[in-house]
């Protein structure tokens, strides 16, 4: 991918968000690359522990108070939005242009406010509306996301957990930012709930454009929003690419045992497991950090895996240089 | 047809008997608050009386008080000197009954124990037995009402100034936790370990001995200066120190506490949401911070108002401070029961009116709070 072509909305450069702890240095975010055209739709998959909600929190710059390093490059429209100083960077990228819908939204809402206010507030401080206009727009995204309209004036405690989230999405879009982080969006949710959502993610694509970051664990439900899938593991991307292409031949040996743990519906086969547990983030191998665990293991494993181009595809392993 | 114009009715039948029933709950809750809180300041003023009168031993006291006084002064009356002792006996016991009858001693303790708790409820705070207001009058009523002028400019200036100006630099602080300014408020908190009178001390020593720049104590100069304006000043400057000392005593621990609560506070999901939706941080604080913990605030800010009533003895008593807190601690000491049951009394219906009506403010500003709800 050119990183001056102009549908280009987001361009991540090795990015690093490493925490300090009491048993050391937590790499969460080791050196992520990837980037996403405008309208498009990139699921983040990856297992518990591997980094991507802190992915989340490194691209809108919400950093928890023990950071030890936070670099690296986030261009946005082109412009690099890591070097604004904070106060810009409040003001021109957090729901301006890139919005978050949080992994819980039971408590993501401000418990004494009604969410109508709550989904508002953002118009008023990004866009510079009155409030009579931020509550009009406020009403449209509970239109585009299936909220009643009268919810405006209840208190996040009289709704649904599926509601709830609704609320979230309707809060990140309301400033029409570009780009949404859905931070495992529907992982509280039960099985039709989450499919309902899904069902509005995809209708806010297609009607509004937006593009949008989903960080998951969950590929049945992710598959159908997918436009490109990234693998996450340990830290690091180690596959990005179609989803077309993606699903049809997974190129890590991570990526193919990850899809071959996945149960199917029309298939007798029994779904696989990966042995082993995911290197300690704090403790991390040398060379390649699924060799431990992957069948393939070869002696150049110990080294530092090249990311290898395959088409449009990018995957980080030996097998495939 | 017939279902459109049926349902608007129906729908507002719905509501009255909605309405009802949120009067009846409301009004249940009510009495029965009411109730449970009268019973707690029966108990709490009948314990008061008891321990006053510590369980009938005062009455001991006060009866070898009164055969003393009385034995000694008719034994050293010269005009008494020459009647035949019987007689004079006869005299002393005669005026001792006459004494412990005006004092109501020889009435049975339950007695006066059950009169004291109904005078006390009905507000009827009686005579005290030693003690007079500086104006010389016995009325309970008036020695409270003299001195509760002084322990509410006292304890208001420096209670009041104290809680706002702690949650508003609390405030500041936590959202700067772990800084240079933060760190020096943790490290400065154990200064509240020593009591006000003590910082009243040293500043007596320091303002009033050595720089000789504010009065040692009292409230006006003697004689008071004339004129509103110039009576003001003079009482601002008796002020500062006992109002400093009150509020360097409690300064950095008030700070500590409401930091530490609002760091719990600011963790919460929808604080750090409200960080990514990028809102300014004056909005942070004061709609995702502020607002969501403002029924803790006002419980805490409420008992402060009524914990100003009791005073602040000691230092009350180092600043010479003509206070209810000092009254008070000279009523305990004087066994003057009527004084300490009167105070109590206040407090105790004070305390109780606050407790009833925070649980309304509370359904006010907490929209998941209703009223007689469990």
């Amino acid at each position: 991918m050119n990183p001056t072509s102009a549908t280009q909305l987001l361009h991540v450069e090795d990015l690093v968000l490493h925490f300090r702890t009491g048993n050391g240095t937590v790499q969460a975010v080791d050196g992520v690359d990837f980037d996403l055209d405008a309208n498009r739709a990139v699921v983040i998959l990856g297992e518990s522990g591997c980094g991507k909600s802190s992915l989340a929190k490194a691209m809108l710059r919400l950093l928890p108070r023990n950071v030890e390093s936070y670099s690296g490059k986030v261009f946005l429209h082109g412009a690099d939005v890591m070097t604004l100083d904070e106060e810009e960077f409040r003001h021109n990228v957090r729901w301006a242009a890139m919005s978050l819908v949080p992994q819980a939204a039971m408590n993501a809402l401000n418990p004494v406010l009604r969410v109508g206010e709550q989904v508002a507030e953002p118009a008023m401080v990004h866009l510079g509306v009155s409030k009579a206009e931020a509550f009009l727009q406020a009403r449209r995204m509970f239109q585009h996301v299936g909220v009643p309209e009268d919810f405006l004036s209840r208190y996040p405690f009289e709704l649904s957990g599926g509601m709830r989230q609704r609320v979230a999405l309707a809060m990140a879009l309301v400033t029409s930012p570009a780009l949404i982080v859905l931070d495992e969006p529907t992982s509280a949710l039960d099985l039709l709930t989450q499919a309902n959502i899904m069902n509005v993610l995809k209708r806010i694509k297609h009607e509004l454009g937006t593009s949008f970051i989903l960080i998951t664990h969950d590929i049945a439900t992710s598959s159908e929003l997918a436009d490109e899938v990234a693998i996450m593991y340990a830290g690091q991307i180690v596959e990005v690419g179609e989803a077309r292409d993606f699903f049809s031949e997974p190129l890590h040996p991570y990526s193919q045992m990850l899809m071959a743990s996945v149960p199917r519906l029309r298939s007798d086969s029994d779904p696989m497991f990966i042995t082993g547990q995911p290197p300690s983030l704090v403790n991390l191998p040398e060379g390649c950090r699924f060799a431990a665990r992957c069948p393939f293991r070869m002696e150049k494993c110990g080294g530092e895996p090249p990311v290898v181009r395959r088409g449009n595809r990018k995957v980080k392993c030996w097998l495939h240089v | 047809m017939a279902v459109v114009a049926q349902s608007p009715s129906e729908n507002a039948g719905a509501k009255v008997s909605l309405r009802n029933s949120t009067f009846l709950r409301v009004s249940r809750y009510v009495v029965v608050r009411l109730l449970t809180l009268f019973a707690t300041v029966v108990v709490g003023v009948y314990l008061t009386i008891m321990i006053a009168n510590m369980g009938g031993y005062v009455d001991q006291i006060m009866r070898s008080q009164v055969r003393d006084t009385i034995t000694q002064k008719i034994a050293l009356n010269p005009a008494m000197q020459k009647l035949d002792p019987a007689v004079r006996k006869q005299l002393i016991e005669e005026t001792i009954t006459q004494e412990e009858e005006r004092l109501g001693l020889n009435v049975p303790l339950a007695v006066r124990n059950a009169r004291y708790l109904t005078n006390a409820l009905t507000l009827n705070l009686g005579r005290a037995i030693n003690m007079t207001s500086d104006a010389g009058s016995k009325q309970v009523r008036l020695i409270i009402l003299e001195r509760l002028p002084a322990t509410l400019l006292l304890m208001g200036s420096s209670q009041l100034f104290l809680f706002f100006a702690s949650i508003f630099l609390a405030l500041g602080l936590s959202r700067r936790y772990g800084n240079f300014w933060d760190k020096l408020v943790v490290a400065l908190s154990p200064t509240s370990a020593v009591p006000a009178w003590f910082y009243g001390i040293f500043l007596i020593l320091i303002f009033a001995a050595i720089f000789q720049i504010l009065p040692f104590g009292g409230m006006v100069d003697s004689p008071p200066p004339s004129g509103t304006l110039a009576y003001s000043l003079n009482l601002l400057k008796h002020l500062i120190l006992p109002a400093s000392s009150l509020v360097i005593s409690s300064f950095f621990l008030s700070i500590y506490n409401y930091r530490t609560f609002f760091l719990i506070y600011s963790s919460e999901d929808y604080v750090e949401m409200a960080k990514a939706k990028g809102l300014p941080a004056r909005d942070i604080e004061s709609r995702y911070i502020l607002r969501p913990t403002l029924p803790n605030i006002i419980t805490n800010f409420a008992l402060l108002i009524i914990t100003l009533w009791t005073g602040a003895t000691i230092t009350e008593t180092v600043f010479l401070w003509p206070g209810l807190g000092r009254t008070l601690y000279r009523a305990i000491g004087l066994y003057d029961i009527p004084i300490i049951v009167g105070s109590t009394i206040i407090y105790a219906y004070l305390l109780a009116m606050t407790v009833f009506l925070l649980d309304f403010v509370y359904a006010l500003v907490d929209p998941r709070v209703k009223i007689g709800e469990n």
